[in-house]
């Protein structure tokens, strides 16, 4: 079946079958692969995309069900937001796997949030895991991104 | 913005595409022991390829340390998860389709899941023979026990154990219990296998590179430079991308089909594939009065599953870690390896450092409580210093405990008040013996590029290298290029393994850029670390490198549910020359936080060897949450010092650390991880030998 949505900004065509999940067809159609599968249930977040601004596990939410949304993924902020921007200057990651995960959790985080605390932080990115163990810097950058 | 973490781009093993390729699938049994009795994939549409256990006839076994593997078993299963059949498809979901069109027939057999069990008479034998690998990862003697479950017995033997027992005043003993674990890096498993021309390449995410290729040559049967590894970063390893895993499925499939294969694991199947030892620890301390240590005997029973793996090197390991860094004139060990129906074992953060040291510092703690000594006097009167013998016979140096302990202590506050409090020390050995080797090349435009094959798994090595290299040649950062590591253009390192690269490759580089500098435009470097084991007296040089470090905590316990808190976590932990500061405190506490995780809750559960909490929903995972009010740690350095390697030393002391504050409120638990429902058994206990709850 066709699918259409906004993809980082562009209006966008893909084909799918409709029993597939969101995660495989950014991957395969679109060739997102800041978008990752990990748990395949929705726990870890690494295969998190902002789904009309709201951050979704992908590996759960079938493609149809994004007929008509904006979707966007880490390739398509500038390189030069700010909460990617914290997030280097922190050293905020390892492996880097998880990171584009973690980056739009916090960025739409922020927006509900502008001046959160550690305790808001830690719960806030509670779906988003790092198996790197680098949350004390995540949060360190979170705050960052929020001080602007 | 360029960081490839950060905007995305970074690419791992499970990207790489190829033109044609298909993906692969595999049929695991369902059953821990069983023998095959009949294949029957003739259901299977002809677009698949299929590769069963008759189409391995020719291939050799491998195996890093125990030649125990085929690419599929021949004849039987021995785990829930051993691969009967693999199929390649041209996209995922045809793939597993497939499978369900294989029938497989088995004939069950009896089981064995407890390495304790394992070792008794009569128990299933879950191998007939032990064939010692060829692979350069058996590096050391291997002690094999045919017609039982013990594929290496590793002893120490060092002055006289009975002798010494008779001259304690005080003398503990405790059993104690690890369970599994899985590394559960973000990033599954994943490689992608094609032949070129008779020419084996694969793209894999490896910490292991030319020990896979080594392993690979002996399968097919071809020189080893007819392998091509390309190692892309990975998205965390912690020990479970080594040695082969996915990548002699894949490269036979893609021979089979005359395509390039790729093959990328399920979340489920990282739980078959590749875990941490549960492991059964005994051990006897005595000591003087006056708190003197005299004697200490420990039986390891390391599980291994159903394949060896590197579980030999894990249970030698853990057979001298378990012994500490103390003075005790008489010790000894004997470590087992032991083969179980359980999923294999391996390396993990820590390689066998954690099981040892949560034994061997817990029981530091309980004798203290009997001699009616501070345990942090007790551990300070005993350890180790410059110029003292291990047990292993050789003499330490470079040696920084007291110090590492000074600052736990310090942390917590441990001279006011000590209730609720714990420590740990920490000793652990690095690969020994083992060979590192580079190539700076100088380019046209006056760059460098910088060929190795340490693997970069989130640790930040290939950084590390590339600011060392930059230094060396005093050159901007930006000048150094650091090469994708490939057995086709990297010369020959061990393994990025056992937090050895940027001490070892480090040393190695220094002597490259010599090189380059006397050669003009190639420069090579090598260190080798001479050393190792006698089996069977535990005598020789164990490790040329120590990893030392310190651990305190501060717990607050509900005595009506047994739920605790840690309200304080540190470590300690020398570093003696830091080369990238914020790389080693990710490091640092990253190994604090799996460490956090293996106290409190990670545990693989198996019914009957059918692992019962496979997923990330059942076996949980530290989160953002789990951080301690207090959570810190200290590096030290010291002018002029050598790099200490630091990707794991902060793992193994914090489990002991956190359990001995919970003792130090009377709750003695000996089994991680520290369950709620354990540490309430453990308050009973408390007061029943009160005597008496009511």
């Amino acid at each position: 079946m066709k699918i259409h949505f906004k993809v980082n900004g562009t209006p966008t065509e893909v084909e799918a079958q409709a029993d597939e999940m969101l995660l495989e067809v950014l991957r395969r159609e679109l060739d997102l692969r800041s978008v990752r599968a990990t748990c395949g249930i929705g726990i870890c977040g690494a295969c998190t995309a902002l789904v009309d601004g709201e951050p979704i596990s992908t590996c759960i939410f079938l493609a149809p069900l994004a007929e008509g949304c904006e979707i966007t993924t880490v390739e398509g902020l500038s390189g030069d937001h700010p909460v990617q921007r914290a997030f280097e200057e922190e050293h905020a990651f390892q492996c880097g796997y998880c990171t584009p995960g973690m980056i739009l959790t916090a960025r739409s985080f922020l927006e509900e949030n502008p001046a959160p605390s550690d305790e808001e932080i830690k719960v806030a990115l509670g779906g988003n895991l790092c198996r790197c163990g680098c949350y004390v810097k995540i949060i360190r950058a979170v705050k960052k991104a929020a001080r602007g | 913005m360029s960081n490839p973490r950060v905007t995305g781009a970074i690419r791992y093993a499970q990207d790489v595409e190829f033109e044609g390729m298909l993906h692969a699938s595999i049929l695991r049994s369902p059953y821990p022991h069983a023998r095959i009795l009949r294949v029957d994939a003739s259901a299977v549409p002809d677009s698949v390829v299929v590769l069963t256990p008759d189409d391995i006839g020719d291939f050799g076994s491998y195996g890093c340390q125990i030649q125990d593997q085929t690419v599929l078993p021949r004849e039987r299963v021995r785990f829930v998860g051993d691969p009967v059949v693999a199929v390649a498809a041209p996209t995922k979901r045809e793939a597993d389709e497939a499978l369900n069109l294989i029938d497989v027939e088995y004939e069950r057999l009896p089981g064995v899941f407890d390495a304790v069990e394992a070792v008794a008479e009569g128990a299933p034998l879950v191998h007939e023979h032990h064939a010692i690998s060829e692979n350069d990862a058996a590096y050391f003697g291997i002690r094999p026990q045919e017609g039982t479950n013990i594929c290496h017995r590793f002893r120490i033997r060092h002055g006289d154990m009975e002798e010494g027992f008779k001259q304690a005043d005080v003398v503990v003993e405790e059993t104690y219990r690890t369970p599994g674990a899985q590394h559960a890096a973000m990033e599954p498993h994943a490689s992608v296998a094609r032949w070129q021309d008779g020419r084996l390449e694969i793209w894999t995410g490896t910490q292991t590179l030319f020990n896979l290729r080594m392993d690979l040559a002996g399968i097919f049967n071809i020189p080893e430079s007819q392998i091509r590894i390309i190692s892309p970063p990975m998205g965390g390893a912690f020990g479970a991308k080594t040695f082969v895993r996915t990548e002699a499925i894949a490269a036979c499939l893609a021979q089979k089909a005359g395509r390039p294969v790729k093959v990328v694991l399920s979340r489920y199947e990282e739980w078959l594939t590749l875990n941490r030892h549960p492991a059964t620890l005994q051990v006897k301390l005595g000591a003087r009065a006056d708190g003197t240590l005299v004697a200490k005997r420990v039986v390891c029973w390391v599980d291994t599953g159903a394949y060896a793996d590197c579980g030999p090197g894990v249970a030698q390991k853990m057979g001298y870690a378990a012994v500490g860094p103390y003075r005790i004139p008489q010790v000894w060990v004997d470590s087992l390896c032991v083969y179980t129906n359980l999923p294999p074992n391996g390396a993990f953060r820590g390689y066998g450092a954690m099981q040892a040291v949560w034994a061997s510092e817990r029981t530091m703690d309980v004798l203290a409580a009997k001699l009616g000594m501070d345990p942090l006097e007790l551990r300070l009167k005993n350890v180790l210093v410059d110029g003292d013998q291990f047990c292993t016979g050789e003499i330490m140096h470079d040696v920084h405990f007291i110090e590492c302990l000074h600052a736990a202590a310090g942390t917590i506050g441990w001279a006011d008040n000590k209730q609720g409090k714990g420590l740990c020390v920490l000793m652990k050995g690095m690969q020994t013996p083992s060979r590192a080797s580079i190539v700076v090349e100088a380019n046209d435009d006056g760059g460098y590029t910088v060929h190795c094959a340490t693997a970069e798994m989130g640790q930040g090595a290939w950084y590390s290298i590339r600011l060392m290299a930059a230094e060396l040649l005093g050159v901007e950062l930006e000048k150094v290029h650091y090469a994708e590591p490939d057995t086709d253009l990297a010369p020959y390192d061990t393994r990025t393994t056992s937090s050895r690269s940027t001490y070892m490759m480090g040393r190695a580089l220094v002597e490259a850029v010599r090189d380059l500098k006397r050669k003009g435009e190639l420069g090579y470097g090598e260190c080798v670390n001479k050393g190792g084991l006698d089996p069977d007296t535990g005598q020789g040089i164990a490790s040329t490198h120590w990893h030392q470090g310190a651990a305190a905590a501060e717990v607050r316990v509900d005595e009506e549910t047994g739920k605790f808190q840690v309200l304080k976590l540190y470590t300690s932990i020398y570093a003696g020359h830091v080369v990238n500061r914020p790389g080693a405190e990710l490091q640092n506490e990253g190994s604090m936080i799996m460490g956090l995780g293996t106290t409190l809750f990670e545990e693989i559960a198996f019914e009957d060897g059918q692992p019962a909490n496979a997923n990330l929903s059942d076996y949980n995972l530290p989160a953002a949450g789990d951080l301690p009010e207090s959570f810190t740690s200290d590096l030290f350095e010291r002018e002029g010092a050598e790099v200490h390697g630091l990707g794991e030393t902060a793992l193994p002391p914090v489990p002991p650390a956190i359990g001995n504050a919970l003792y130090s409120l009377g709750i003695h638990v000996t089994d991680l991880p520290l369950s709620a429902e354990k540490v309430l058994n453990a308050i009973d206990s408390r007061q029943q030998a009160k005597g008496g709850r009511t």
